[in-house]
């Protein structure tokens, strides 16, 4: 029962990790570019999610009930989502997009700086003491089958994210707008011949990508309620690696990989003498994929062209 | 005119500088000189403050019951804000003014400092709340808390006295010093009886999800959480979200603050919640409950709030007081001129004599007797830990 239940832990984490991870894997498979920043946007998130909640309380103080709560937590998600959006688009255009035609490296360390102000103006603006962020309203309880007692929070993430996966899927191989981030990803000077903005679909890539890293970070703290401006840089790197295992580039891999992550870290940690070494093993894995299949999982193998 | 005031002016200042020049070489007359550093203002005042207001109640009332044979003592205590890098200009400041005998730094960072510039001079310094396990390195170091690692200790006695028959359960982070060095500690000290049938978990660096840490302890019934409090507050929430059997949650000075962080209702958490302590500031009765009156008499609850540190800080005065009187019992000459040096010497002989107790009020106290607690060659105190509840177990 017990390993069963590890299990089940360990898919609601990875889901939450593949939601991150979609992030890095579109930004890749489209701009072609590492966005190291994304792991904080999920600590804006958090903070987003921070502030609104209260304030709604305030606002809806006459109106209260269990209904009108878990309504205003919607809402405090929504608005973190749009806000991170909005954060995600702003980067880009700042800080991304004048570096278009610049080498990956200057890209790469831009993506670095722009993570470590987004972690100084959070300790600036909350301080550096951990803040508690507590939805109450999503808190349902206990899901009891037969031996095997669950936190209905656990099957949300899951339900949620696999939601949110296929959804994904589906947006990329039938919309309009999906079938141009292909074509980007695929071919950007030759999408832009066919009348494709590169541009905008770029910035639809982040708003997406950073969308999901907000419903992450509401996922991260119905799990783990506790906040610092520094909380999303370790999922992010995570995320980064379930990317990278599944496949930079592509959709189902960093799901797969996301959910590989997650499991591989919930047993790990349910052993206490290799539990230290729970990241050491994470990474390991990471490595040694590598050497074996150096695209990933699922990765397309692509010849360079000379 | 403008001209000739100016003169004045100088000419005047000029005198104020030579007699701010001597002010410094003064020292009142027939007292031994008790120096230490501590937050008087920043963050952390609340610790200082406490230690300077219990540190002059111990003096006002050794004073007002004849001192040291007719000699009375003088407490003088300097704000070092918590910051490392002010210890050195005040320590240099107190010995100028003529210290003698030293209760250290309220806080470890400044008493790392502390403890190297004092072993230079061969000041005697007893530290009331400094925890770090380097603080009492030197010969002339000693603690009125327990160390940091020696809290395993203390928590495993305490364990192996009230939780018999228990299952108990241990998480702790393993890439942390403070953490590990406990639970090493606890480990060796607990009955074999516990050790037997101990759950363990851990966690490593910062930002983690606790569950399948919490799978492996759910069937505990006390959890000790070597660990600081954000961790220990997050594995708590979590934990109220799955079918436990935990009753109590036992930390130790690194839960100090946990009914403070932003967000978290400590209410909201079933369990009881407690630490491992000296002293009891919430006690109804016992020499505890006096010190406890007799502050509240004297200063503001509110503003100036009573805690373990300054609890630490009146034994500290005392014992540097009862070891004196030992010492002058035992022949040796104190007074009011005995060098810093020497008075190190004469303290240290006391101090790390077998036949030398001092009854105070952190430790535990039972009934109206005081607590029994002596000093270990290596400066770390021996007293019985107590169990400061935070928050009652819910009905």
């Amino acid at each position: 029962m017990e390993f069963l239940t590890t299990f089940v832990n360990g898919l609601s984490l990875g889901g939450i990790y593949a939601m991150i991870a979609l992030g890095y894997t579109m930004v890749y498979g489209i701009a072609k570019m590492l966005n190291f920043a994304h792991g904080d946007i999920i600590m804006v998130g958090g903070y987003t999610v921070h502030t609104v909640l209260p304030f709604l309380a305030i606002l809806l103080s006459g109106v209260y009930n269990p209904t009108v709560a878990i309504i205003s937590s919607i809402i405090a998600i929504i608005a973190a989502m749009v806000f991170c959006m909005m954060l995600g688009i702003v980067v880009e255009k700042v800080a991304y997009k004048p570096l278009r035609g610049a080498s990956p490296l200057a890209v790469l360390i831009t993506a670095i700086g722009v993570s470590y102000l987004l972690q100084s103006l959070a300790q600036m603006i909350f301080g550096s003491a951990p803040k508690h962020v507590n939805i109450k309203a999503l808190d349902f309880g206990i899901l009891k089958i037969g031996g095997l007692a669950i936190g209905y929070n656990t099957i949300i993430t899951l339900v949620c994210s696999i939601l949110v996966m296929i959804a994904l899927s589906l947006f990329v191989k039938f919309s309009k707008t999906g079938r141009a981030m292909v074509a980007v990803s695929e071919d950007k000077g030759a999408a832009q011949l066919m009348g494709i903005n590169v541009n905008r679909i770029i910035m639809i890539t982040f708003a997406i990508g950073s969308a999901l890293a907000a419903l992450a970070s509401v996922f991260f703290l119905l799990k783990a309620p506790t906040m610092t401006p520094t909380f999303g840089s370790l999922p992010g790197i995570k995320a980064f690696t379930a990317a990278v295992i599944g496949g930079i580039g592509s959709i189902p891999g960093a799901m797969i990989g996301g959910i590989l992550l997650g499991v591989i870290e919930c047993f790990a940690q349910a052993v206490p003498a290799i539990s230290p070494y729970t990241d050491a093993i994470e990474f390991s894995i990471l490595i040694i994929l590598l050497l074996v299949k150096p695209s990933g999982l699922l990765g397309k193998m692509r010849r360079e062209k000379v | 005119m403008k001209k000739t005031i100016c003169k004045i002016l100088a000419v005047l200042m000029c005198f104020a500088m030579v007699g701010a020049a001597f002010v410094g070489c003064k020292k009142s007359d027939d007292v031994i000189k008790i120096g230490l550093t501590g937050p008087l203002t920043g963050g952390a005042s609340i610790y200082g403050i406490a230690v300077k207001n219990s540190a002059q109640l111990a003096v006002d009332e050794i004073n007002e019951a004849g001192g040291l044979n007719g000699i009375k003592f003088e407490l003088d205590m300097r704000d070092d804000e918590h910051k490392p890098e002010n210890v050195e200009n005040l320590y240099t400041a107190l010995v100028e003014d003529g210290m003698q005998v030293s209760l250290g730094t309220v806080t470890t960072k400044p008493g790392l400092e502390f403890k190297n510039l004092s072993k230079e001079d061969n000041i005697f310094f007893l530290t009331p709340s400094a925890t770090g396990d380097a603080v009492p390195e030197f010969s002339n170091g000693y603690q009125m808390c327990f160390a940091d690692s020696n809290q395993g200790t203390a928590a495993a006695e305490f364990f192996n006295d009230n939780y018999e028959g228990k299952k108990i359960g241990i998480f702790y982070k393993a890439d942390d010093e403070y953490s590990t060095g406990i639970t090493k500690n606890f480990k060796d000290a607990l009955d074999a009886s516990f050790s037997a049938d101990l759950k363990e978990a851990n966690f490593t660096g910062e930002a983690s999800t606790f569950d399948s840490q919490i799978q492996t302890l759910k069937d505990c019934e006390v959890v000790f959480m070597p660990i600081y409090y954000t961790p220990a507050s997050q594995f708590m929430t979590q934990a109220t979200k799955v079918e436990n059997k935990i009753v109590t949650y036992y930390g130790c000075d690194g839960f100090d603050g946990i009914d403070a962080i932003e967000g978290f209702d400590i209410t909201t958490i079933p369990q009881e919640i407690s630490m491992l302590s000296h002293f009891n500031s919430t006690a109804k009765e016992g020499p505890a409950a006096d010190f406890i009156k007799k502050y509240n008499d004297k200063y503001d609850e509110e503003k100036e709030p009573l805690n373990q540190f300054g609890a630490a800080a009146y034994d500290c005065v005392y014992a540097i007081y009862e070891a004196l009187k030992v010492a002058v019992e035992n022949g040796e000459e104190v007074d009011a001129d005995t060098s810093a040096s020497d008075m190190c010497e004469i303290l240290k002989k006391v101090f790390n004599s077998d036949t030398f107790e001092f009854r105070g009020i952190t430790g535990k106290c039972e009934g109206d007797e005081k607590s029994h607690i002596s000093w270990s060659e290596d400066g770390t105190v021996v007293k019985e830990a107590i169990k400061y509840i935070v928050k009652e177990k819910n009905a």
